[in-house]
């Protein structure tokens, strides 16, 4: 009896054994340790496969062959062995206490590059926006981790990360292609939308990290490594898309000061406009540059530049200005509704941060809409005395001094406005009050099932708004009016009235659809009479009797319908059908739960 | 300076010539020493006064001169030119003066000499300016110095040589070629190497050290036209990693409040498996400042990362679909009228369930057994019950003769069938079945004879019938069509599970052998085939050559009852849990289609006599009501659609409805409930 997998020797493998391979056998197939694979499978972006059989158990992780061997022809292989046999050279040195040589060897420690890597994973600019997701997250996250000598990360990596992450948030700013921000407990989303694709990414808070000992960061910093590269040439394309030269040279004063997003914006926005020009005479005249250089004034050097474009065009590249004229139009052209709406949501509106509002995400917010923003310190666009000022942007239980021409709200008012669209009244916001519940833009609430109540009341200020007033249906109208007495009374919630007639309308839906099949009980009739009579009836839970009187003969009709129909459904398609019944049921629970909560909390309030 | 001692002692042996221990010393070295010798012996005579302390001294001081130090700190000056007219010969350790020993003269010196015997030893120390005497050891070191030999004698000058390398057994020595030339001189090669380094750093080709760090800031265009143009060419099916999860509500940092869960809530989430715990607990903030840092933002983070590099990816295929179009397209119930759909009568009566019902094949006239020991016909028209018989045991079975001239009831207790003439029909029938049902007493004892253990035919007085008693218990019963033939299946039975009875001949036969446990038998409505179930096979049988003709494989746990269709080439067959299988015997021997329809067990199946109908009933208290077309070409399956489920009866010690039957001619279905009422089904 041969063994299960027995194979003849000389004869090929096939099938899974062929298509796969272990991970073990994977390492030992490219002569490599456990951590260079991992470190070569993160940066290549190859991960493990389902084989249809699993030839050696289940509880072995599983490699396409086709991507093993592609492994295997990745210079980056050759490099890293060069790497770990220089590494042990190094080592050498510092045990024969020869630091000078440890240190000429480190000096020259083999380098490798990623830009091919990130090239063939991303074919195209896309694919490498369409998984920025985590890159951005990443980055942030980093950026955000406290920048000390002698922890585990370097120093100048965070720096870099900080620099990328602002170099992003200024291009998202400058285009205003940010779409949604919902602050959560975790941190701060935020939501753009470049070139079609949405891009979703997570800020910290502002506040000291936790670096906990349960995190390799080894496999973090590999991570890192190619997601810095990533974004860096990402951020090159974007900028380049809109311009700007990169990498940008910052104020140094606004960047001693902590203000480097602020910096990068002037001077995104002064190089997207003076751009065109400067372009043009870099690409096309090289030997003037020791010119360039020479002139120290600006102004002489923009003349100077206005007149080699003057001279240079007509000969070189007739098209040249068109493509100017068309790069100018640009910002008004192409843009498409949404972000005209996003860049004119804060039009002409002044904002000023105090000092202990979380300055870095509302500098970053306010003028994607927009806005302007000001903030307490120096090198500040304007002052907190300016007349200008609409909104004060304040987190601190009692403001002293006010300035009645402008309101005075909490940061979460920015963040509820961008995702409403619309500019929200300022007064739930106040200083001091507790502001309404912050809901996620990531929800289709339709779709759930349940709609918060404030997600109503924005709803009705968005189509206020709009100038067009939601069309309510009648018995809507009807139910919206009593409840109006009723709140007074204490009885029963507007929201609660709004379920009823849904419920109300569902149900006489449900009884057309069935009308013909019903034959004896429950003529259309009494059923209306009925309806209305307990219209007149207000109690909750009277209905909620009415409900079940008129549902169960209808329910146990559908369900032998129901049954009938799955007596005749094959296995896999019963199967498929009862798990799709279980987790509408599940949805409809959670969503029951959270009305069951909402009626709980009411009546204690009001109890 | 021990050379000198010697010296100066040999000079001195020289001038004691009496000495008989020295003789052979060179001439050379006597002449060439004659001057000192004078000297010394000068010496000796000043320093003679002295000498007895001087002499105690130097016995102390023995061989050891070496550790000794010198008396005199002057060092190595020539003490005679230079100290000639001094007082001193030089200082102590402690700076003061030496003085100079009283000098003796020439002669005063001798004659002491000649008198003492032990002035040949004496040698004078004129640095120190002291007189030493030799020990005996001393001499004899002097005297084997003298005579060419090993100053001590223990010392072996031509000891045996050891090698330090065994040669036995080694097939060379090491090599012992003297070492190469160009161990010594600088190499060459060195020497070109670093010249060509030094012209390449020099022609900066190679950067040193700081010159080798500085590109760092080097990004370009990588996506340029012409690659956004290119086709995703990614190999092997690349699966890019999912997003993750967008937040909700609830992750806030002020949800709404019917977000948060009461501490109850937060409580019970204990009691869950860790799997199902929520992994995050909304909580609700007051105002923005007071949000702590999110303490798991970086182990999240990292997890995602684990996520990427670890997790298989594959591609799967999420279905959106909206779950009522997945439920099969099936044709109208209304075109496939008439069936049964309400309950139209209730025969009550019975005072336990109602174990077996069947119809007279007339459609007249109702039959049914119970568990209350009696077994009743009714009218089915008006529901009235015409007839009762007291059988006294449980009535398992009861079926009805289906040959109309023959108005005979086959009722099976638990040993026995009875045979009973229902009491329908004419003076003429009623005649010709007393004469069936009269068995001669010789027949019977023949028979009793013959197969013994089987079955015996005896005459009941009771109810007039005949009363056929078995060896074991029966459990069914079934007439051939033409109502002559009948089975019963005794499934302890062994080799004689099944038999049949003719009744013309009052003659019982167990004409099949080896089966498993037999549950029900069948005839074939038409032709000249038998059907047995055993717990999971159908065997089919051709009655006229006694053989097997085709074994069904159900797939089921354990078979409840079967049924043929009229046309004879498909059967039903229901199961105990619950499904139901329709075999085409023409396609398969596997079931065409199995149907899931109980939830409990299938207590009976059976088809319309002439409708394209079936039912089951089950004892979750349904019975179903399918409508069944066969087509007579065979490439048509059949077409079997559900139609009705009929409810009514009520559950009775876990059991519901335990029989049905078909009318003979109009599409209305009879049920025996366990709650001891038969309902009729109407359409």
């Amino acid at each position: 009896m041969p063994p299960k997998h027995y194979r003849a020797p000389g004869k090929k493998k096939e099938g899974n054994a062929a298509k796969y391979i272990t991970r073990t056998k994977a390492t030992k197939y490219l002569q490599v340790s456990l951590n260079t694979f991992r470190k070569l499978c993160i940066l290549k972006g190859i991960f493990p496969r389902v084989p249809k059989k699993k030839f050696e158990g289940n509880h072995k992780t599983y490699y396409s062959m086709k991507d093993i061997t592609f492994l295997a022809h990745e210079p980056l292989l050759e490099k890293l062995r060069q790497k770990r046999a220089h590494e042990k050279k190094v080592k050498k040195a510092k045990a024969r206490k020869n630091k000078e040589l440890a240190e000429r060897l480190l000096n020259r420690m083999p380098t490798y590059k990623l830009d091919r890597l990130i090239l063939e994973r991303y074919p195209t600019f896309v694919d490498a926006l369409r998984d920025l997701d985590d890159c951005l997250t990443m980055v942030h996250l980093f950026a955000s981790l406290p920048a000390v000598e002698g922890e585990r990360i370097q120093v100048k990596r965070i720096h870099n990360c900080r620099r990328l992450s602002q170099e992003w948030q200024a291009f998202i700013s400058r285009t205003h292609s940010l779409r949604k921000t919902f602050i959560s407990v975790k941190g701060i989303y935020y939501q753009a939308e470049v070139q079609g694709q949405k891009i979703t990414w997570l800020t910290p808070h502002a506040l000291q990290q936790v670096l906990t000992d349960d995190v390799d960061f080894n496999i973090m910093l590999t991570f890192l490594e190619f997601y810095e590269t990533l974004l860096g040439f990402v951020n090159f394309k974007l900028y380049n898309s809109i311009n700007v030269k990169y990498p940008p040279i910052l104020d140094p004063r606004l960047e001693a000061l902590a203000a480097e997003l602020y910096a990068l914006f002037r001077y995104v926005a002064t190089g997207s406009t003076r751009k065109p020009a400067e372009n043009q005479s870099i690409s096309s005249t090289e030997e003037k540059k020791d010119s360039d250089e020479k002139m120290d004034t600006c102004v002489n050097e923009s003349d100077l530049q206005l007149a080699q474009l003057q001279h240079q065009l007509p000969s070189n590249e007739p098209g040249a200005l068109m493509q100017l004229l068309e790069d100018s139009n640009n910002d008004d052209d192409d843009v498409d509704q949404d972000t005209i709406e996003c860049k004119t949501l804060f039009k002409n509106l002044k904002f000023f941060l105090s000092r202990e509002v979380p300055r870095e995400a509302l500098l970053f917010i306010i003028p994607a809409f927009g806005g302007v923003v000001s903030w307490e310190g120096e090198g500040t666009p304007f002052e907190e005395t300016d007349e200008d000022i609409a909104y004060q942007i304040v987190d601190r239980p009692t403001q002293g001094h006010k300035f009645l021409s402008r309101h005075y709200v909490q940061p979460q008012w920015v963040f509820d406005c961008v995702n409403a669209r619309i500019i929200l009244p300022a007064d739930a916001y106040m200083v001091g009050m507790v502001p309404p519940p912050h809901l996620s833009p990531f929800v289709d609430d339709e779709a759930e099932g349940y709609m918060p109540e404030y997600a109503e009341a924005i709803k009705q200020l968005q189509a206020t708004a709009k100038k067009n007033v939601m069309p309510l249906p009648d018995l809507d109208n009807q139910d919206l009016a009593d409840p109006q007495n009723l709140i007074a009374d204490g009885v029963m919630d507007r929201t609660q009235a709004n379920e009823a007639a849904e419920e109300r309308q569902k149900l006489q839906l449900l009884e057309k659809q069935y009308h013909d099949e019903l034959k004896m009980e429950m003529s259309g009739i009494t059923y209306s009479a009925t309806l209305s009579n307990k219209k007149s009836e207000n109690s909750g839970s009277e209905e909620m009797q009415h409900k079940d009187e008129v549902v169960v003969p209808v329910s146990t009709e559908k369900n032998d319908e129901d049954d009938r129909a799955k007596l005749y459904m094959s296995r896999k398609k019963r199967g498929l059908y009862e798990a799709i019944e279980i987790s509408n049921q599940r949805k409809k629970d959670k969503v029951a739960l959270l009305k069951e909560r909402k009626r709980k909390a009411l009546a204690s309030k009001s109890g | 300076m021990g050379k000198e001692k010697y010296e100066e002692s040999s000079s001195d042996e020289e001038v004691n010539s009496s000495s008989d221990v020295v003789e052979a010393s060179s001439d050379e070295e006597v002449e060439s020493s004659s001057d000192e010798v004078e000297v010394s012996s000068d010496d000796v005579e000043s320093s003679e006064d002295e000498s007895s302390s001087d002499n105690e001294k130097v016995e102390e001081s023995d061989s050891s001169e070496d550790e000794v130090a010198p008396r005199n700190t002057v060092g190595d000056i020539p003490l005679v030119e230079w100290h000639k007219d001094e007082e001193h010969i030089g200082y102590d350790i402690k700076g003061r003066k030496i003085k100079k020993q009283p000098r003796k003269d020439k002669l005063a010196s001798f004659i002491e000499g000649a008198d003492d015997p032990k002035n040949w030893r004496k040698i004078y120390d004129e640095y120190n300016d002291e007189e030493i005497e030799l020990t005996k050891d001393e001499i004899k070191i002097i005297q084997r110095v003298i005579s060419g030999r090993t100053p001590h004698a223990e010392v072996n000058p031509y000891e045996d040589y050891v090698d330090w390398f065994e040669y036995e057994d080694k097939g060379h020595p090491l090599s012992n070629a003297p070492e190469p030339k160009r161990r010594f001189i600088p190499s060459k090669w060195e020497q070109k190497r670093v010249a060509n380094l030094v012209r390449k750093i020099r022609a900066g080709l190679i950067k040193v050290s700081d010159q080798h760090k500085e590109e760092e800031h080097n990004v370009y265009s990588l996506w340029t036209d012409d690659t956004d143009s290119v086709e995703n060419k990614k190999h092997g099916g690349y699966v890019p990693a999912p997003k993750p999860k967008l937040p909700g509500h609830e992750e806030a940092y002020n949800p709404p409040v019917e977000y948060i869960p009461t501490a109850e809530e937060i409580n019970s989430y204990e009691l869950m498996y860790e799997e199902d715990r929520p992994k995050f607990i909304p909580r609700r903030y007051l105002n923005y400042r007071s949000v702590p840092a999110y303490d798991k933002g970086v182990k999240e983070s990292f997890d995602r990362c684990l996520d990427q590099y670890l997790c298989p990816r594959t591609r799967k295929k999420r279905i959106n679909i909206d779950p009522e179009s997945l439920k099969p397209k099936l044709p109208s119930r209304k075109d496939l009228r008439p069936y049964p759909t309400t309950c139209y009568l209730e025969y009550r009566g019975h005072m336990g369930p109602v174990n077996c019902i069947s119809v007279d094949p007339s459609g007249q006239w109702l039959a049914s057994g119970s568990t209350d020991g009696t077994a009743r016909v009714w009218e089915i028209e008006t529901g009235r019950c015409l007839k009762i018989w007291e059988v006294g045991e449980v009535a398992r079975q009861i079926c009805w003769n289906p040959s109309p001239d023959r108005p005979i009831l086959a009722v099976v207790l638990e040993y026995d069938v009875l045979l009973l003439y229902s009491g329908m029909g004419d003076i003429d029938i009623q005649t010709k079945m007393k004469e069936l049902l009269h068995i001669s007493e010789p027949g019977a004892t023949e028979d009793a004879g013959d197969s013994k253990s089987a079955a015996t035919w005896i005459q009941h007085e009771k109810h007039d019938g005949i009363r056929m008693k078995h060896f074991k218990a029966v459990s069914s019963i079934e007439w051939h069509f033409k109502g002559d033939y009948f089975t019963t299946v005794v499934p302890s039975g062994d080799s004689k599970a099944i038999l049949l009875h003719q009744l013309s001949k009052k003659h019982s036969e167990t004409p099949f052998r080896k089966l498993g446990i037999p549950v029900t038998a069948v005839f074939h409505p038409s032709k000249k085939k038998f059907f047995v179930a055993t717990k999971k096979f159908v065997h089919v049988y051709d009655l006229s050559k006694v053989e097997k003709i085709q074994k069904l494989e159900t797939g089921v746990r354990e078979i409840s009852s079967i049924s043929i269709h009229p046309g004879g080439e498909n059967i039903i067959v229901g199961s105990k849990e619950g499904k139901m299988c329709w075999f085409d015997l023409e396609l398969s021997t596997r079931p065409y289609k199995t149907l899931k329809v109980h939830s409990k067990d299938i207590t009976r199946v059976t088809f319309h006599r002439t409708y394209p109908l079936f039912a089951s009933a089950s004892d979750d208290c349904t019975a179903y009501v399918f409508h069944s077309t066969v087509y007579s070409d065979l490439n048509q399956n059949p077409l079997i659609v559900p139609l009705e489920i009929l409810r009514g009866h009520k559950p009775e010690h876990g059991r519901g409805v335990l029989d049905c039957k078909y009318h003979p001619r109009q599409p209305w279905l009879f049920t025996a409930g366990a709650d001891s009422i038969i309902k009729l089904y109407c359409h």
